[in-house]
């Protein structure tokens, strides 16, 4: 089931090719055919003082399972098509290793970035979007993400990190902007950093666990964290007759559940639970969107989900 | 490189003199030889940058390694090397201490056993520890016939086992996971450390095909671990939480926490709860430490456990 593919960059498995044909399309899905990972990688003086060591990896598929093993559902959920890794060596015998992941879409690309990402650390101008936090580096680009890591939180080691990420920028093609979803959570106040694009459950129990599949099919989501403390999801069912499905069945298991309870029952435009851990979570409707908003009081839940209407 | 923690004493309340906590009947004992019994829910906790001598403190609060490891034992050792990325694999002075305390306590022979891959215990320098400390490193094929079917009585999702047979030439474990994030259930310590010794086919098992998202196949892998926990008892628990990825786990990169704690003692449940509280979290958010608790494996409540720490 969980099938090892390590390749040697010559081989290329039929349904990985698939699947960077429906993920690339047309011409450009020769040019992903024709262009292994390792094309990607910065070799020789590209990251001054900075040599690779050793040969590099790759995966793709179901391989990704071998070589993060526990870790590599998210990257599926978001879409993933291959990894290339590789260790590179300073002359001062400092460590890091690159890892370069084509995801199947520019959002996937972001959304992965966004869940890896701390909101804590340095954003730095490389690819479409970066943090550089102590000791790793994480950048997207189109259909790209790289994450880069080093062993240590030296001087040098970070340079070489922002040195070979450069490095890596100058060769990925492609670009493209975050997803348009993104744009619709109200900007005043949004803590930069704190947006997480997700595509389905485990990015959503990340951020907050409803405990539930029932009514969670949603096709995209994005939170965004403010600066009073509360906190905004948008999930995006597609279209209004799907979020009103959808909602239908996620607040029934909500006024079922032992862990929320209803707030108020007269009709109103929102509906507002409180969750075990005593926070407010209020819920509202748009089109194709359910809109959430949970924060330690009814009031600000109630009106985050207002200014997102 | 990482936030420090401070001085946080976790709940180091003198629970009642002479408490002793039922906890299973063996569950707390060594798990195939004669290993002497301790008391089942003392926790034991060495603090300090240096990470062997927190190590080394935290046995010693325990009674000392002797009281583990009989004289002539083969030892098995189980180190988490999952990832080599910072925070996320037990960290080699840990691995030394232990190595060179079971050997002063007249361990014959002291083995790490792993169907993970050479270069990931050399990544990680656990292997230059062994090599340097004279132990032994035992990786074996993800081959099957390799694996030993173990029934689980009481098993309520997985009823049997498949253990490396290798382990059933030793005479006792010491578990020695590292707590750390999990993208899927948050948490991992001691009792989800065990898998390294299951099978990996056994513990595909344990995975369902929504095993981190829906409700129900959650609870499927938690309580398997549950199970497996019923199965392989530890003599010894020696966790690392000295310096933890507390997002992006259990592979990492993630945010560094550095509580600087090396966590040791019998009563996994209690252990773990303890580990979980480190970074923020419920014990009872986390299923396999909620059901491991409910069903026998150990102490959840942290006020009705001894605590024993110690800042190097």
């Amino acid at each position: 089931m969980l099938r090892a593919s390590m390749r040697d960059g010559r081989a290329f498995a039929p349904a990985a090719f698939l699947a960077l044909v429906l993920a690339c399309g047309g011409a450009a899905a020769a040019a992903c055919q024709e262009r292994p990972l390792r094309a990607y990688l910065p070799g020789g003086t590209a990251a001054s003082g900075w040599a690779k060591d050793g040969e590099p990896q790759e995966y793709e598929g179901e391989g990704l399972y071998t070589y993060i093993d526990g870790g590599a559902e998210i990257y599926q959920e978001y879409g993933f098509a291959r990894v290339v890794i590789q260790d590179y060596k300073s002359a001062a015998g400092k460590s890091a290793s690159l890892e370069i992941f084509e995801m199947s879409t520019p959002a996937a690309a972001f959304g992965m970035f966004s869940f890896k990402r701390s909101g804590g650390g340095k954003a730095v101008q490389l690819g479409s979007g970066a943090e550089l936090e102590s000791y790793y580096l994480n950048f997207w680009k189109g259909r790209f993400l790289v994450t880069l890591t080093g062993f240590d939180d030296a001087q040098e080691t970070v340079s070489g990190l922002l040195a070979i990420g450069a490095a890596v920028a100058a060769k990925l093609p492609g670009d493209g902007p975050e997803p348009a979803l993104v744009g619709t959570l109200p900007a005043e106040g949004l803590k930069p950093g704190s947006v997480k694009y997700i595509r389905g459950l485990l990015g959503l129990n990340n951020i907050y666990p409803f405990s539930t599949a029932r009514g969670l099919g949603f096709a995209e989501g994005v939170r965004g964290l403010y600066e009073d403390g509360t906190t905004l999801l948008l999930l995006d069912y597609g279209s209004a007759g799907s979020r009103r499905e959808a909602w239908s069945e996620l607040r029934a298991f909500l006024e079922g559940s032992e862990r929320f309870v209803r707030v108020g029952m007269e009709p109103t435009e929102h509906v507002l639970f409180q969750d075990g851990k005593g926070r407010f979570v209020a819920f509202g409707e748009a089109g194709s969107r359910l809109i959430v908003g949970v924060a330690s009081s009814a009031t600000a839940a109630l009106l985050i989900v207002g200014r997102a209407q | 490189m990482a936030r420090k923690i401070g001085r946080r004493e976790f709940f180091r309340t003198s629970a009642q003199a002479g408490l002793t906590l039922a906890l299973g009947t063996g569950l707390a004992t060594a798990s195939r030889a004669a290993a002497p019994k301790v008391k089942a829910s003392i926790v034991a906790v060495g603090t300090g940058g240096d990470y062997e001598q927190a190590a080394m403190k935290a046995v010693s609060l325990l009674g000392g390694m002797k009281k583990f490891v009989p004289k002539n034992a083969r030892v098995a050792l189980l180190p988490n090397v999952q990832s080599r990325h910072p925070g996320s694999f037990t960290k080699p002075q840990i691995l030394r201490a232990v190595i060179r305390m079971c050997k002063k306590a007249g361990a014959k022979e002291v083995n790490c056993l792993s169907w993970q891959t050479v270069k990931q215990w050399e990544d990680t320098g656990l292997k230059a520890v062994i090599d340097a400390e004279g132990a032994g490193l035992k990786i074996f094929e993800k081959d099957e016939a390799l694996f030993k079917p173990v029934p689980i009585p009481g098993g309520q999702a997985l009823k049997e086992a498949r253990i490396l047979a290798e382990f059933y030439s030793h005479d006792l474990l010491i578990n020695m996971p590292i707590t750390k994030d999990h993208a899927g259930n948050k948490f991992t310590g001691t009792m989800k450390n065990l898998m390294g010794l299951n099978s990996p086919v056994n513990n595909r098992t344990f995975h369902r095909p929504n095993w981190k998202t829906d409700p129900n196949d959650v609870a499927h892998l938690e309580q398997s671990i549950v199970d497996l926990n019923k199965a392989v008892k530890p003599a010894l628990n020696i966790v690392d939480a000295t310096e933890i990825i507390v997002t992006n786990g259990p592979f990492g990169p993630g945010q560094l926490m550095r509580p600087e704690k090396v966590v040791a003692g019998t009563d996994r449940v209690a252990i773990d709860a303890y580990c979980a509280g480190l970074w923020g979290l419920d014990p009872k958010d986390v299923i396999q430490i909620k059901k491991g608790a409910e069903q026998g494996l150990g102490q959840m409540d942290l006020t009705r456990v001894r605590f024993r720490e110690d800042f190097a």
